[in-house]
Formats: C-alpha cells, sequence, structure tokens
C-alpha cells in the first residue's frame, strides 16, 4: 500500500497489548440491523460536504490546463479580477500560493500551481467569488498562455530514449524485482507451461459526490469540511502546507458520498479553498466539477501484466513469472502490484518484475484494492488455463496448491485463513459441479460459470484511541476518529458498543470524523476501519463496563463478576428480576457519566491477519452480438467476524459491482492526437447500471473463528470484494464459449470481433 | 456552467416560430440534450425558446387514414408505453424504451429525439472540430471505437437516435413547421449526410421544428422489432441496433424496410438488404444473404471494425425473431 496509507510494520509498537477474551456467542454483533444513519441517508437529510452552505461564503472554481503537457508563459487575471463578485484571484504567483505539493512521502514534487503542466487538466489558477456562476465567468476570462510541449500517454512508449519527459530525470519511476526458488528449472521441468499477455483499462473512481471542501479560517485557526476518507490525515497534511500545529487545524466530515481510495490524499483543491479563504476573510466553498473530478482526481492505472506459469500433470503448481508495466500518470503514485501472484498459491518458484512510468495523465491514487484486480485479472485467468491444460477442475486445481503461510513476508503464519473453505463453501453453495457440466441450449446464448480467488494484504495501522461515554439515563455516546464512507461503520461500531453495554442502538449518539472533537483513527481505506476501531471502540466500551459495573456491585451489594448488562439494565445473573435500570442508579447519577477509553492494541507478533476470498461467476454469452450478461454471482469472504450482517452483505454486493465495470464496462480513454481523455462524463465512462448487475447475488460468509486477529476477530472486507470478480467473470466467459479474453473490459465491442475470429469470420 | 442566455415562454405556436428563428435562437422542450450541449459549450445560445407548455405539439391519437399522430412534445416514455404503438407499431416502442435511462424517457420527447445532436466525444468535448466549424475531424485517427462504418465522409458521426431507425422503417413522416409554412416531410429525407451538411444533422432551416410525427397505417402482415446493442444495460446510446418493419404474405416477405441505428451518421436503410428479403421467405438462408448484404459497403474505421461483426449479429438475431 506504498504511497496510499502507512506501512503498519513502521509504525512503533505500545508496550501493552491490551488483551480482551474473544466474544463467545454474540447478542448484537452480527445480526441484520438498520444502519443507525439509514433515515438521514434515504430522507436526504445527512449533509454532505457538497450540501454544506456557511454564511457569507463565497465559491472558488479551478482553472485547469487543457493541454497535456505545457508550460505556462503568462496568465493574464486583470480582466477576471473586475468582473462582478470576484474575491480573489490565484495563481502560481499569487503570494501565500508558493506552496510545494507532495505526492507521497519523498520529499515535494511539485507546486499547487505548477508552471510546467503534465496533464490536460492540471491546476493553472483559481477564482473566488460570490456565487459560483460569477467563479466561472471570471475564470473564463483568465487569459492563459500556454508553450505546448510533445506529450506522451502510452506506457510503453514512455520508456522510449526519444519520449518526452514528463518530469526531468525521465519517465521511469520505479523498477523491482522479487523471487523466489528457481524459476527457470521449474520451467524446464514443468509438464505444462503456459501464459499470455493480460491487459487492464485504466480506472475511474467517480464517487457520486464529488471532490469538495469548504474552508474557513478564525484567525490562525482553519476549520476545513470535507469529503474525506481521513480527517486526521487531511488535518496533517493541511498543517504542513500552512505550516500550523495540528491543533490550529479541524477538519470535518460527518458523511462522504464515496471515494474508493481517491480521498485519502488530499486534493490540491482543498488547499486551494483554504488559501482563497485566508486571502479573503471568508469561507470559501470548492467542488470539483463532475468532469474535472474525472481529469484530476485519481485513477486505477492500466495495467500490462505477461505471466507466465508453469504446472505438472498431478495439479502442483511448480512456477509462477510476471512482467508488470503500468503509469502511475504525471506524479509519483503506484501502478502496479504482483502481490497476489506471489502470495496466493504455494508456489516454490516465482519471480516478479514491475515497472511504472510517468505519462502525461492524471495521477493515479488507492483505488479499492489497487493494483489488485488486474493482477487477480491475469492470475486467476491463468490458473484457470493451467487446470484446463492438465484436465483438471479449476476448484480442484485451486484447492490442491494454497497457500497457507505469507511466502512473501518469510512464510509468515497468518492468525487464520479460511480460503479453503471459501472455495469449497462458495463452490457447493453456487452449484459449481451441475453448472459446470450444464449442457448448453440451441441457438446463439451460451452459458458459463467460472471463479477466481483472492486475498488483502493490508493489514491496518493499529492505532486507534475512542471515547465511549455513558449518560445517567443510560444512553450513550460513541466518539470516534474513524469515517464512514459509505459502508456502514457507524453501524458496526454502535452494535459493538450495544454488545457491550446492554443498550438498544437508538440509545447510541455518534461523533466521528472530527479531528477537533475526537480521536485518532486512521483513515477508512485499505479494508481497515473494521479491524482497527472496532477493538478500541470495545476496548471503550468494555471500560464503561467495568466502571457501572463497580458502582452497580456496591449499590446491588452483589460482587460485579455477577452482573451482566442486558436492555438497558444491570441484571443479576442469578436473580433476574432484581434488574435494575442504569437510569436508577444513584452512583450513576451522582457521576453524571461514565467515560471510558479504548486504544488499539498492537498486532499480534510473529503472524499476520488477512482476509480472502472466492467468487462465482455465472454468464450468458451472445455469441451473435458479443454481449455479456452476468447472471449470477457468488461470493464467499473469510473477512473473519461478521460483524453486521447487512453491511457485510452491502459490502461484497458493492464491490462485485464494481467488479462487473472493472470486467465488463469501465476503461478511460484517451485522445492519442492530444493526449486528453474523452469520456470524461458519466455517459461515456460506462459505469455499470442498475440493469449490469444481476438479481441472484449471494454472500456466504466463511468465518474462521480467529481470537489472534484482533479482540473482535473482524478481518478486512472493502477491497477483497472487489478483487477476483472481473477474473470469475473472464473465466466463467471462456466456460461459455471457449474464447480467452486477456483484455478487460469484455465489451461487446471486443466480444463480437473475437467469437468471428475464433469462428473463422 | 451554463452561458448567460434570454428564456422565452412563447404564447403561441406561431410566436415560438418567430422566436425560434431569430439569431442564436434554439428550442427547448424536454432540454435534455440542450442543456447538456449548451452546458459543455457544444454551442452556444442568445436565446432559448420554450416549446414544451404548447398544446398543438402534444398527444398521440388515431389518424383518419388508420395511421397515428404523435405530436413532437409526446414523451418517450408515453411512446414506450402507448399501447397502441406497441401492438401496431413495435419497433417504435421498443426503440422509444431503449433510449437512455427512464428518467431521461420522462424528459425527453420524440422531437428533440430525432434532432438532438450527435453523441461524438470530439464534438461534444473541448475539439474544435469539422462539425463546431474547426477544420478537422478529429475521429480521423483518433478514438473512433464508436464511429461510423456507414455514410461518414470528412465527418463520422453516428445518428444517435433509437425512435429515428423506427420511424424511418415504419415510413413515417414529420410535419415541420417553420417562418414560411408547413411542409411534410418523409423522416427518411429528414437527415442529412456529412457530405450534404458537415454542420448539421436534419433539413430544419432556422425558425423550423418538428410539430409532429406521422405513422402511415400499419401495412397488412406488418412484424416490427428494434434490437439495440449497447456497452452496458442502460443509459447509452447504440453500438449497433437494427429496426425492422416487414410485411408478410403467404410466408414471404413482400415489403418493409430495414433500418440500422449506431452505424452511420443518420439512419441507415440497409436497401440492398431489403431487396434480399422482398419474394423470399424469411428463412436462414435469406437472414444468411441479408446480413451480409447489410454490411457489404461497410466502411470500417481503424478501432470500429468490430461494427461490422456487430451489424451482422445484430441484424441476424433481429430477422431471426420476426421468422
Amino acid at each position: 500500500m506504498k504511497h496510499y496509507l502507512p506501512d503498519p510494520d513502521q509504525i512503533p509498537g505500545e508496550a501493552q497489548p491490551q488483551e480482551l477474551p474473544p466474544w463467545g456467542e454474540t447478542r448484537v454483533v452480527g445480526r441484520s440491523l438498520s444502519r443507525v444513519d439509514g433515515y438521514e441517508l434515504v430522507s436526504g437529510t445527512a449533509v454532505y460536504t457538497l450540501d454544506l452552505t456557511l454564511p457569507d461564503m463565497l465559491h472558488a472554481v479551478i482553472v485547469r490546463c487543457p493541454h497535456a503537457h505545457a508550460r505556462v508563459v503568462r496568465v493574464e487575471t486583470s480582466r477576471a479580477e473586475a468582473m462582478p463578485g470576484v474575491r480573489a484571484v490565484l495563481t502560481a504567483s499569487t503570494p501565500g500560493a508558493e506552496i510545494p505539493w507532495y505526492f507521497g512521502d519523498d520529499g515535494p514534487t511539485s507546486r499547487l500551481f505548477d508552471s510546467h503542466c503534465r496533464y490536460a487538466g492540471e491546476e493553472v489558477a483559481a477564482v473566488a467569488a460570490e456565487t459560483v456562476h460569477q467563479a466561472w465567468d471570471a475564470a473564463r476570462a483568465i487569459e492563459v498562455e500556454y508553450e505546448v510541449l510533445p506529450f506522451v500517454i502510452d506506457e510503453a512508449e514512455a520508456l522510449e530514449a526519444d519520449a518526452p519527459a514528463v518530469h526531468e530525470g525521465g519517465n521511469l519511476t520505479e523498477q523491482r524485482e522479487f523471487a523466489r526458488g528457481d524459476v527457470e528449472a521449474a520451467f524446464a521441468e514443468a509438464d505444462v507451461v503456459l501464459g499470455g499477455t493480460f491487459r487492464t483499462p485504466c480506472e475511474l473512481h467517480a464517487p457520486l459526490e464529488t471532490f469538495v471542501s469548504v474552508a474557513r479560517w478564525d484567525g490562525d485557526r482553519l476549520t476545513v469540511w470535507d469529503s474525506t476518507q481521513g480527517v486526521f490525515a487531511r488535518q496533517q497534511e493541511l498543517a504542513r502546507y500552512f505550516r500550523l500545529p495540528l491543533t490550529s487545524v479541524r477538519v470535518i466530515c460527518p458523511y462522504v458520498g464515496g471515494g474508493f481510495g481517491a480521498k485519502l490524499s488530499t486534493g490540491k483543491y482543498t488547499v486551494i479553498a483554504a488559501l482563497a479563504a485566508r486571502m479573503t476573510a471568508r469561507p470559501v466553498k470548492l467542488a470539483v466539477t463532475r468532469e474535472d473530478s474525472f481529469l484530476s482526481e485519481g485513477n486505477r492505472p492500466a495495467n500490462t501484466i505477461r505471466l507466465k506459469a508453469a504446472a505438472m500433470r498431478d495439479g502442483t503448481l511448480t512456477a509462477l513469472e510476471g512482467e508488470f508495466l503500468g503509469s502511475v500518470g504525471a506524479y509519483p503514485s503506484g501502478a502496479v502490484s504482483p502481490y497476489l501472484l506471489l502470495a496466493l498459491y504455494d508456489c516454490a518458484n516465482a519471480r516478479a518484475a514491475t515497472t511504472e512510468v510517468y505519462t502525461n495523465a492524471g495521477r493515479a491514487r488507492a483505488f479499492r484494492a489497487p493494483a489488485f484486480p488486474p493482477c487477480a485479472w491475469a492470475l486467476e485467468q491463468t490458473i484457470d488455463a493451467l487446470a484446463e491444460e492438465i484436465g483438471m477442475d479449476p476448484v480442484e486445481f485451486r484447492l490442491k496448491n494454497l497457500a497457507t503461510v505469507l511466502q512473501l513476508r518469510d512464510d509468515l503464519p497468518y492468525t487464520s485463513i479460511g480460503l479453503r473453505e471459501c472455495i469449497i463453501e462458495g463452490a457447493r453453495e453456487f452449484g459449481w459441479e451441475s453448472a459446470r457440466s450444464r449442457p448448453q441450449q440451441d441457438g446463439h446464448l451460451r452459458r458459463g460459470v467460472g471463479m477466481a480467488a483472492g486475498m488483502w494484504a493490508y493489514p491496518g495501522e493499529p492505532r486507534a484511541t475512542v471515547f465511549v461515554k455513558l449518560f445517567a439515563d443510560g444512553s450513550v455516546n460513541l466518539n470516534m476518529g474513524a469515517s464512514d464512507i459509505g459502508t456502514g461503520t457507524k453501524t458496526v461500531m454502535a452494535m459493538v458498543v450495544a454488545e457491550e453495554l446492554g443498550v438498544p442502538l437508538e440509545q447510541i449518539q455518534i461523533e466521528h470524523a472530527d479531528t477537533g472533537t475526537t480521536q485518532y483513527a486512521p483513515a477508512s481505506g485499505g479494508s481497515q476501519t473494521v479491524v482497527v476501531s472496532s477493538p478500541a471502540v470495545r476496548a471503550a466500551a468494555v471500560d464503561v463496563k467495568g466502571q457501572l459495573l463497580e458502582i452497580a456491585a456496591a449499590e446491588l451489594e452483589r460482587p460485579a463478576e455477577g452482573l451482566v448488562l442486558r436492555d438497558g439494565q444491570v441484571v443479576p445473573i442469578d436473580d433476574e428480576g432484581a434488574a435494575v435500570p442504569l437510569a436508577e442508579l444513584r452512583g450513576l447519577r451522582q457521576r453524571q457519566n461514565i467515560v471510558g477509553v479504548g486504544r488499539r492494541h498492537p498486532h499480534p507478533e510473529g503472524k499476520i491477519a488477512l482476509p480472502f476470498c472466492a467468487q462465482f461467476a455465472d454468464v450468458e454469452v451472445n455469441t451473435l452480438t458479443g454481449e455479456v450478461r452476468v447472471a449470477r454471482l457468488l461470493a464467499a469472504h473469510d473477512s473473519g467476524r461478521v460483524m453486521s450482517y447487512l453491511t457485510y452483505e452491502n459490502q461484497v454486493f458493492g464491490g462485485m459491482a464494481m467488479g462487473i465495470g472493472f470486467g465488463l464496462t469501465e476503461d478511460r480513454v484517451l485522445d492519442s492526437q492530444t493526449g486528453k481523455m474523452v469520456n470524461h462524463n458519466w455517459h461515456d465512462y460506462k459505469i455499470p447500471t442498475a440493469k449490469d448487475v444481476p438479481l441472484e447475488q449471494t454472500c456466504v460468509p466463511i468465518d474462521p473463528h480467529d481470537t489472534e486477529c484482533n479482540t473482535t476477530g473482524a478481518k478486512g472486507l472493502g477491497e477483497p470484494a472487489h478483487i477476483p470478480t472481473a477474473a470469475a467473470i473472464a473465466n466463467a466467459v471462456y466456460h461459455a464459449t471457449g474464447v480467452r479474453v486477456h483484455d478487460a473490459p469484455i465489451t461487446a465491442m471486443q466480444m463480437v470481433r473475437l467469437l468471428a475470429e475464433t469462428r473463422g469470420d | 456552467m451554463l452561458p448567460q442566455f434570454d428564456y422565452i415562454r412563447p404564447g403561441s405556436l406561431d410566436e415560438a416560430v418567430a422566436r425560434g428563428a431569430g439569431d442564436g435562437a434554439v428550442l427547448h422542450s424536454g432540454g435534455t440534450d440542450l442543456l447538456g450541449c449548451l452546458r459543455d459549450g457544444v454551442f452556444t445560445a442568445d436565446t432559448v425558446v420554450a416549446i414544451g407548455h404548447l398544446a398543438e405539439l402534444r398527444g398521440i391519437e388515431e389518424t383518419r387514414d388508420g395511421g397515428l399522430r404523435i405530436g413532437a412534445l409526446s414523451t418517450l416514455s408515453e411512446i414506450a408505453a402507448h399501447p397502441l404503438i406497441a401492438e401496431r407499431y413495435t419497433v417504435l416502442s421498443l426503440g422509444a424504451g431503449s433510449a437512455a435511462s427512464p428518467q431521461l424517457r420522462n424528459q425527453g420527447t420524440i422531437g428533440g429525439n430525432i434532432c438532438q445532436r450527435p453523441r461524438c466525444w470530439y464534438f461534444r468535448g473541448d475539439f474544435h472540430c469539422l462539425r463546431k466549424g474547426g477544420s478537422m475531424c478529429y475521429a480521423v485517427a483518433g478514438a473512433n471505437q464508436y464511429h461510423c462504418i456507414f455514410g461518414g465522409d470528412r465527418c463520422y458521426i453516428v445518428h444517435p437516435s433509437d425512435t429515428a431507425p423506427a420511424l424511418v422503417a415504419l415510413g413515417a413522416r414529420a410535419r415541420i413547421i417553420g417562418p414560411s409554412g408547413t411542409r411534410v416531410v418523409p423522416l427518411e429525407s429528414f437527415f442529412v449526410l456529412p457530405a450534404q451538411n458537415v454542420r448539421r444533422e436534419t433539413i430544419l432551416e432556422p425558425g423550423e421544428l418538428v410539430a409532429e410525427v406521422l405513422l402511415p397505417p400499419p401495412g397488412v402482415g406488418l412484424r416490427s422489432t428494434y434490437r439495440k446493442v449497447r456497452a452496458r444495460g442502460a443509459w447509452d446510446f447504440a453500438l449497433a441496433g437494427a429496426a425492422a418493419a416487414l410485411t408478410f404474405s403467404d410466408g414471404r416477405v413482400n415489403g418493409g424496410r430495414l433500418v440500422l441505428s449506431g452505424v452511420a451518421p443518420i439512419p441507415w436503410r440497409a436497401a440492398e438488404a431489403e431487396r434480399v428479403l422482398i419474394d423470399n421467405p424469411l428463412d436462414a438462408e435469406t437472414i444468411r444473404r441479408a446480413v451480409e448484404a447489410c454490411v457489404a459497403d461497410a466502411r470500417p474505421m481503424p478501432h470500429n471494425g468490430y461494427k461490422v461483426d456487430l451489424v451482422r449479429g445484430v441484424v441476424a438475431e433481429t430477422l431471426r425473431s420476426l421468422a
């Protein structure tokens, strides 16, 4: 997760691991309960950053470079400055705007307004005005003279000696090699060797709420409402850009309308809003347009993956080799990952080489399991092909070769691994064997089934502090730093509190994602939110419970061990009739509240906790038109304990819907003549619709009862739900048609041609 | 952001025509295409003339000759759901129902649908292309996967409408009202190829508007259907589609039309294929020959060769469904 989230191994451990016994049978956790903020979400009363209006607020817009590669020669702003309503015009030469810009931890690589524009859409100037219309009119009146430079948008061309240099020093950003065993010997000795070159598209995040910030200064203190996945990460970066102490920067985000990784890092729009607010002494809102979001606010880069694999006739996987090429775009980021290739299967001989390059295109950002779906696309199709070549069922072949330790980290053991059960239970629930041998109907529609496995690599950043406060009437306040990015984090955490304190969910209020009033939690990304924060929430609730039972024990003259909390009451286990409502405890009324503090314990020593999955797809291919219809999907996930069944299922279905987009419809298109994106809108960039997602989706949770990963037993779910979907669909398409599709997405455009070629048309 | 313009709500159709003929005037009915074009700067407007409230342009009713009059302001949803259209002019019902998304179909009108501007991403995007008065068509050497394989000449748009191919297939006519009076034009003659005029897609002169669409009585033994292939299940234009309205007698095709969508700058009549079909039973051999006749004149571009295969497939499937 380099470039996107902190490396957990670099975080100093705490002296005292906090240990709570694992839950036995739970009363609340795991149930199907409605979201605690369901009413706000569906009634439209939830205030997202995009909805926010502050008194005296100005609106800012950004002037962007229309060229893929250019130097700004001159910016003429006088006409714009004189226009009605205009309160500030910002350019590279505006005092205070000369801010060095960081993309990652390796020092500044650009400026807030960089005169060297490296992609079409780069920020050149900004305007703040009384209305957003006035701001746009003024932005159009800014004249920018550019020296247009040669550009490169193709990853392979970027490596050629005479390619235009995106940055001084050339376009190669990173080359890495990983190897174990003797790959050459294994290939030489193998019964079967095969491979191919796979390509996956550049994918755009397209969250429903665009990228938006509202900034306000009170003296030297900056408050930013930001549509972000992590307020504390944003606070740190804003403090750096404005050279402020952390305490002077408050970042707030009650609701996020989707981020998918794109809202982890700070966008220039946020800093521009804050700068404009300081210049004008007015609150400033900057909402990036939908179209500009596509250009500038991140993507999952296209990957080209050349894969080679070998097996013995008995089904032993003996060698894996991959070459990965991808572009980070115009600025430092990540593009490719061989992780799955090196970790998912037990394979003694493996080698991977990665090459990442700069191109004149928007910068990549984290995107739901960043480079894992591309790797799964290539790997899982290759595994499928190997199984066929040796005449083995793909399920059986995978089961025969599952890794049991993390080979990438010196065979580090897992706290639990439910991958075998995911495959076995998934196949059983899916009806794999009968579907696999289902006869084809007459006509031009062909059915097929396929599957793919996956795992996720980020164990989480193990630090978070949570407060739980019990009021005198028995109601509860949960105060946590974590963001709920639409996944149901608040609901999950409230259920943890309810589990420990025996109060109904309606009695729990939540404050979250506000650096001014809540405590540190890592950003909601990398599938870490529940993993990191739920143990801290549990610890805080247990802290409250301990204090409360102490009070109750004294009042009821019974030992604390003989008391439980249930339905808002203290209940003696051996005399339930003597139960006392919390509000009637004198000691509680005397104190008025009980505050519990919970901290996330460190990860277990010498082991790693990661989630695993297997997904199954049933497709119908129209052999006349190349259309692929996904008829049914099934996901079997080992993400540890199911904390909240409905949000779990939501995550799985959402991840698979996104996988349908990756596998069948989505593809950023850059014009080769100009380097400009031609499909930066929701019509031309094809996100799947409700009609592209099957009605029949099944979620099969596999709980390995992991008591070592953390004190709630949950592993991450957000990213794994998305990793194998497209590959499973591709394998099903192959099963239906005999056509192995190497390039995602499997559009009708591509498929109709491949089918025609196969027929010899 | 929309440009600044005057908004006029005329009191009568005559006034609408007069105001619509003014310099820099555009008509606004459903607005689903207009507002997008204005917002994206595809063209600009000094005056937006509303016509969505004009009762004369509404209504769907049978005509005395047994045909159907469809007021230009009829929404695609109304047309798709109209029982008479579904029964007698199935191809139009299916065409209207397959356009865009439910929200857009509720708002978009049949008049607007046949007059909409092309969806070419260079035309819609920040490219000063030939159709916008520039000097080049960017699709020629660019990303032309969605462009035409028939009828291209300097400009390679495809016509975006799903109702227009159905209307051409049914032999519909448009009643056009303009400053110099009324004219009734077969839909087939309504659309303009780039070779005729690279700046516009219809024969409408300034101030002219489509008042209604007139369908002839359904022919005896008419079977019609529309099949559209798109990149996703909804809210998308055709990669390729086929609108067929064929009449049958004694087991043979004795008339009708086959019109392709998504492959040419206008709804594209597959005239050669129609000749193959007429007087023949709609059997496998006829369909095979008709399919080949459909693509005989195709001139694919570097990235849209698949459309030749797709036309084959979609025509075969369409004809089979009528057999």
